[in-house]
C-alpha cells in the first residue's frame, strides 16, 4: 500500500522562558540574574560545559548552547582573583550565550551576578548534581527538538503493545478502539496521534493536550473514556509498535496467509511492523487486534509461530517413513471424553 | 489533488458547531479531505480532528483534497468557510 508522506515538523527553537517553566519543579531551578533575557532562544538540544572557555580558548565555543557551570566551572572561577574573574566572566558573556545554569547548589557572587544582569543573561541555579542535571535537561531538550506529525489514526496499548490502527474515514477505527478498551485494554489516542520521534527509532505516541481521551462514535456523538470507563482505561504515552491498516475487503488483493515474512512500513523513516486487515460485518476485528499484539509479544519473546510451524512441516517432509495419517494421539485411552 | 488556502471568518472561529456541519459536509464526498494548519495535518471527516485545530477568527487553514469528486468538495466545503457558516 503506498504510504502517503506525513508532514514532519520540528522546533526550530524554544524561549528560555519556556524552559524554565517547564523544567522549574523537576530540576528545582531558582532564578538568580538576567530576568530580563527570558525571550532568549535556545536552538540547540545538547548543552555546552564552557570549561576552556573559561580558561580562554573560545575559538570552537558552543556560546549557542545552554551554559553549564558545574563544580569545576565555579572552583576555577574561585581561585581568580577579582580582576581575573571579572575579564573572564565578561570574555564569556560577550557571546549570544541563551542561559546559564549554575549546578551542585553553587552560588553566584555580586560580581557574576551584575556581569549577567547588565549582559541580559538568565541565570538559575539548581542543587542537583550535574551528571543528573545535564542528564534531566537533555532528555527535555531532546524531546522539545524532536521531529513530531500528527496522524488520523486511533491508538490503543492492548496487552502493553501499541497498535496504532489506521484505516479510511468511516471504516470504524474509533468503534475498534472502543471495543478494545470495553475489554480492559488502555486508550492512549482517538483521531488525532501525534507521534515524536525519539532517538534513533523509537516513536512515541500521544493525544492532544485539547482532546486527551474524548472520541466520537458515529451516530451517538462525542464521549469521554475517561469518565465513562475510568482510568484504567486510558494512558497518556505509549510507544507505537504496530501499526494495522484497516481496509476494505477486496476479493482482487492477496492477503498474508503464513505470516512468514515480517512485513514493516516506514513510518517518519522508522520501520514498524505492519498487519493489512482486511475487514467485513460480522468479522471480529478487536479478537484478531488482541491476538496482532500477543504475537507481536511472542516473537518479541522469540517465538514465532509461523517459523515454529515451517520447521515442524520440514520436520514431517523430511522423515523417511511416515505412516498415512500421522494423528497428533498414537492410540485413544479408554477415557472417551 | 487540488490545495487551496481560506480564512476562517466567523467570530467565534472553528468551533463545534461549525466544525460538525464542515465534518458533515465533508463527509458527503468520496474525495480524501485534509486540512494543514501549524504543522498539524488533520483529516477533514473527522470531529475531533477539525476540533483539535482550534482555529481562531483570522486563522489561515490550508486545505487539501484528492479524488475523483474532488472539484465538488472542494466547492461545497470553500462555500461553508467564505458564509462564515452562517453565523
Amino acid at each position: 500500500m503506498p504510504q502517503r508522506q506525513l508532514q514532519e515538523n520540528r522546533k526550530e527553537s524554544i524561549t528560555v522562558g519556556f524552559l524554565f517553566d517547564g523544567n522549574k519543579d523537576r530540576l528545582h531551578l531558582q532564578m538568580v540574574a538576567g530576568s530580563g533575557g527570558l525571550s532568549k532562544e535556545i536552538r540547540d538540544k545538547n548543552v555546552h560545559r564552557p570549561g576552556l572557555a573559561l580558561a580562554g580558548y573560545v575559538q570552537l565555543f558552543r556560546y549557542d548552547r545552554v551554559q553549564i557551570f558545574g563544580n569545576t566551572e565555579m572552583r576555577y572561577l574561585e581561585q581568580l582573583n577579582t580582576d581575573e574573574r571579572r575579564a573572564t566572566l565578561e570574555r564569556i558573556f560577550e557571546f549570544e550565550v541563551p542561559c546559564v545554569m549554575i549546578t551542585g547548589d553553587n552560588a553566584i557572587d555580586d560580581q557574576f551576578r551584575s556581569i549577567a544582569e547588565r549582559r541580559g543573561i538568565p541565570v538559575f541555579r539548581s542543587p542537583l548534581e550535574t551528571t543528573k542535571f545535564v542528564y534531566f535537561l537533555g532528555d527535555f531538550l531532546d524531546d522539545q527538538f524532536s521531529p513530531q506529525c500528527t496522524i488520523h489514526a486511533s491508538f490503543v496499548d492492548v496487552y502493553g503493545v501499541g497498535l496504532l490502527l489506521t484505516g479510511r474515514s468511516g471504516i470504524g477505527k474509533s468503534e475498534i478502539a472502543l471495543d478494545l478498551i470495553e475489554r480492559g485494554h488502555r486508550l492512549v489516542a482517538d483521531d488525532v496521534v501525534m507521534i515524536t520521534r525519539k532517538g534513533e527509532g523509537i516513536l512515541m505516541g500521544a493525544g492532544s493536550e485539547l482532546v486527551k481521551h474524548f472520541m466520537e462514535i458515529r451516530g451517538l456523538g462525542l464521549i469521554d473514556v475517561r469518565s465513562m470507563f475510568g482510568i484504567r482505561a486510558i494512558r497518556f504515552q505509549k510507544r507505537v509498535e504496530v501499526v494495522i491498516e484497516l481496509m476494505d475487503w477486496n476479493e482482487n488483493q492477496e492477503y498474508t496467509r503464513t505470516g512468514l515474512d515480517d512485513k514493516t512500513m516506514p513510518l517518519m523513516d522508522v520501520p514498524i511492523p505492519n498487519v493489512e486487515l482486511p475487514i467485513f460485518p460480522g468479522k471480529n476485528v478487536t479478537v484478531i487486534c488482541e491476538v496482532i499484539a500477543l504475537n507481536y509479544l511472542l516473537k518479541h519473546y522469540g517465538y514465532d509461530a509461523a517459523r515454529e510451524f515451517t520447521k515442524r512441516l520440514d520436520t514431517v517432509i523430511s522423515r523417511k517413513t511416515r505412516q498415512m495419517d500421522d494423528r497428533a494421539i498414537d492410540y485413544f485411552e479408554h477415557d472417551f471424553e | 489533488m487540488i490545495e487551496r488556502e481560506v480564512v476562517i471568518k466567523n467570530r467565534s472561529g472553528l468551533h463545534t458547531r461549525p466544525a460538525a456541519t464542515l465534518v458533515k459536509t465533508a463527509a458527503r464526498f468520496k474525495a480524501d479531505f485534509f486540512i494543514y494548519k501549524d504543522g498539524m495535518e488533520i483529516n477533514g471527516k473527522s470531529i475531533i480532528g477539525v476540533m483539535t485545530l482550534a482555529a481562531e477568527q483570522g486563522a489561515r487553514l490550508t486545505l487539501r483534497f484528492d479524488g475523483a469528486d474532488e472539484a465538488e468538495a472542494e466547492a461545497a466545503v470553500v462555500q461553508l468557510f467564505e458564509s462564515g457558516f452562517d453565523e
